[in-house]
């Protein structure tokens, strides 16, 4: 990937997550802030965004958004791995990861 | 119970009544959480559900919430609630509607059947305001997890980390396999 196309897929992906983040918010500010793990301050930022704010923010070298968590548990739950045939159902890693995950955010809240 | 003065008030009301009805709620829980009389529910059911409500009394115990299943799922309701609780200026009814409508939605993607109708989710927080019901964590995961209050969980470990033989071995999971 040439520097050209890489900027102009980050561009593309800032701008996609903007634009989500500020739908999301609009048609439920508080399902929004936990689908997207924003504090309420930053998510009263996005929401008020106007289009040519968004277009300059998402032209830019660096992504907007990021991972969620940082905790091995959690990615080892969400991809499968290192669960020695004891999560062999894959929908209960998933609800144990959502678990885990909403209760970072309500502690970091 | 006191007669709702304000307009605006009773219109909320009634969305909130309509959101818990849509959602499946009992009579009961709109009785409590809504000022609008009886009857005014019980047309406002038939409208919205097309058919009378369930008469009975409500579950009422703690013990379901600390079987196998029901405690995951209303594990992963109390961390969404607490999550919008904690951050938002939400009315608890509110809250919970809306938990409950993000909790309908993760059990929906992981493919997993609703085990925790509204009804329960709102006893559940009844409980938790109550002192019944709390949260430990886990100690190997460090999860939260719906348990009584009056018991001692210094080396808790949650039905997630340590599952048990028959966990999720219901009958209905035996029937959908057969079939």
């Amino acid at each position: 990937m040439n520097t050209a196309t890489m900027l102009d897929e980050i561009r593309d992906a800032n701008l996609t997550y903007l634009m989500l983040a500020q739908a999301l918010i609009r048609s439920d500010r508080a399902q929004a802030l936990f689908r997207l793990g924003l504090s309420e301050e930053v998510a009263d930022m996005v929401a008020g965004l106007t289009a040519a704010q968004i277009l300059k923010i998402a032209a830019s070298n660096m992504v907007m958004c990021r991972f969620r968590f940082d905790d091995q548990v959690v990615w080892n739950l969400l991809t499968g791995h290192g669960q020695s045939g004891k999560h062999s159902d894959r929908a209960v890693s998933g609800v144990h990861a959502t678990i885990l995950m909403s209760g970072q955010l309500a502690e970091a809240a | 119970m006191a007669k709702t003065k304000s307009i605006v008030g009773e219109s909320r009301d009634i969305a909130r009544a309509i959101d818990l009805i849509k959602l499946g709620a009992r009579l009961q829980v709109l009785e409590s959480e809504t000022k609008l009389s009886r009857e005014r529910l019980l047309r406002l059911y038939k409208e919205v559900q097309g058919k009378s409500p369930p008469k009975g009394m409500l579950p009422f115990s703690t013990d379901w919430f600390m079987t196998w299943q029901p405690n995951v799922h209303a594990s992963l309701f109390m961390n969404i609630y607490r999550f919008l609780d904690k951050t938002t200026e939400l009315e608890e009814i509110d809250a919970i509607i809306k938990a409950y409508q993000l909790y309908l939605e993760q059990a929906g993607s992981h493919g997993l059947e609703t085990v925790l109708s509204v009804t329960r989710a709102w006893r559940l927080v009844k409980f938790f305001d109550a002192g019944m019901l709390t949260t430990a964590p886990c100690t190997k995961c460090g999860g939260h997890f719906v348990v009584h209050t009056m018991e001692l969980y210094d080396d808790f470990v949650c039905g997630l980390c340590h599952m048990p033989s028959r966990a999720g071995k219901t009958r209905a999971a035996a029937e959908k396999l057969a079939a």
